[in-house]
């Protein structure tokens, strides 16, 4: 009986044990001084509550204003939309291009024009994911840059995101070819693997070297750089044939091997490491996160 | 689930219907009202901590599952959005470190301090109690819940609600006595 007094005091007793506790008090001055005290504790709010209106409307602009900053933020999600919007800033002259030299190799390949499908996969696809890259860094003129320095997201992991997109388009379209040439089976293409081997390495170094330029000097001066050592690599195994310890040096680093591929991964954390860094101009709209 | 229950009103609002969150307030304005004035102490706070809580009730009703009660999942809510937003704020000191121990000194800092907690001696006594112990006295005794509701909104046993309302009035009856007896 004495549980139910503090609910009585409250108003919150079901009917049953009220009219329990109703019927009990009169007998019982214990239970009646033990609810008074109750009683006294059971001070009434009086302030009239905000009217319902005027709070819904409220609740309902804060919703539509603020963020939701409740949920954590899901990653893949926001990965995700980082991609498409990184996407659509890509100028579509760039994909539409590479597509068209690779497209112009694989013909070159399978009309035997000029040599082997290895040799022209290997000349051809390096350089385009290298061009690529090179246009994929510009903070000087890039239309979204005033939008990039004010964001969150961080210049590196957008520069990620972005490199992310290029690279993997060429490699596609650069295994696209190799499928195409293999299952052709046009001269020079002893097998998938081997075509792919011979772009794979050079594309990747290529690139990062590309990368790392353009992240220091800019876009222009990247893809200067790459298509003039590309010229070279092409010029000394291609057309000016020389023995010699400089030309098999120039040839082995373009290969598809360990060390490489190593060298390329180096090249593109560095790249980071630089892109990281403030602009030189500290272009940043606001304070850095 | 009946059709015009809380449980009902907590999956429209899910769905985005506004009315519906507007039905929801409205049946329950008093009682979260009064717990968070009782929580927070001033009416300004208590408002902002009342929109907190239904702006949160808005955004996630989606989450309620169904396994509590609406109501202790909504007294759950707001008491949430009152622990947020009061964690910063230095709990309300106690004018008078204690009463029992003091003479009355006609108009000494406790007749301020009474006056500032609504202007009843019981209402300054409860403001003086540990922060349990005044959520439990302001879900019973101003929310009107049971005490089986009090107990899943805190999540505790019943007989700890039971305990906490004990020690709660036997400290207020200390501080009415000690009041009463000078005079």
């Amino acid at each position: 009986m004495k549980d139910l007094l503090p609910g009585y005091a409250a108003g919150s007793l079901p009917e049953a044990d009220r009219q329990r506790v109703h019927a009990h008090l009169p007998g019982c001055p214990r239970c009646r001084a033990e609810l008074a005290t109750w009683q006294a504790l059971a001070v009434p709010d009086t302030a009239p509550p905000p009217d319902p209106a005027a709070l819904v409307r409220a609740v309902l602009t804060r919703s539509a204003l603020a963020p939701q900053a409740t949920s954590p933020p899901r990653r893949l999600r926001h990965l995700a939309g980082l991609m498409i919007a990184e996407a659509r800033l890509i100028r579509i002259a760039v994909p539409i291009a590479s597509a068209l030299v690779m497209a112009l190799g694989v013909a070159l390949g399978l009309a035997q024009a000029t040599a082997g499908a290895d040799l022209v996969l290997a000349l051809v696809a390096p350089i385009v994911a290298a061009a690529g890259i090179a246009g994929t860094y510009r903070f000087g003129h890039d239309p979204a840059g005033e939008v990039v320095a004010a964001t969150p997201t961080s210049g590196r992991l957008l520069l990620l995101v972005r490199i992310a997109l290029v690279f993997g388009y060429d490699l596609v379209l650069a295994l696209t070819a190799s499928v195409i040439l293999a299952a052709a089976g046009a001269v020079g293409a002893a097998s998938l693997l081997t075509l792919v081997t011979a772009w794979l390495g050079p594309m990747a170094l290529l690139s990062s070297v590309s990368l790392l330029i353009a992240v220091r000097f800019g876009p222009d001066i990247a893809l200067g750089a790459a298509v003039t050592m590309w010229a070279v690599r092409v010029l000394i195994g291609g057309v000016l044939v020389r023995d010699g310890w400089a030309a098999r040096l120039v040839v082995d680093a373009w290969t598809t091997n360990a060390p490489v591929l190593t060298i390329s991964a180096a090249l593109t954390i560095a790249a980071f490491v630089v892109a990281g860094r403030e602009p030189p101009d500290g272009r940043h709209a606001t304070h850095r996160m | 689930m009946e059709p015009g229950g809380d449980e009902a009103l907590l999956r429209s609002v899910a769905a985005g219907d506004a009315v519906a969150l507007s039905r929801l307030y409205e049946r329950h304005a008093r009682g979260l009202f009064g717990y968070l004035h009782r929580l927070a102490g001033d009416r300004m706070t208590a408002e902002e901590i009342l929109q907190d809580t239904m702006l949160a009730v808005w955004r996630s009703a989606g989450a309620f599952e169904g396994r509590a009660k609406a109501t202790t999942w909504l007294f759950g809510v707001a008491r949430r959005q009152a622990h947020n937003r009061l964690r910063g704020r230095s709990a309300p000191e106690p004018a008078v470190p204690d009463l029992a121990e003091r003479p009355d000194q006609g108009a000494g800092p406790e007749e301020l301090a009474i006056a500032a907690a609504g202007g009843t001696p019981v209402a300054a006594a409860i403001d003086r109690l540990p922060e349990h112990h005044r959520d439990v006295i302001a879900l019973v005794f101003v929310a009107g819940l049971p005490l089986a509701d009090v107990a899943e909104v805190l999540a505790i046993p019943v007989g700890t609600v039971k305990s906490r309302l004990h020690h709660a009035r036997a400290a207020v009856a200390a501080a009415l006595t000690a009041q009463e007896v000078p005079e």
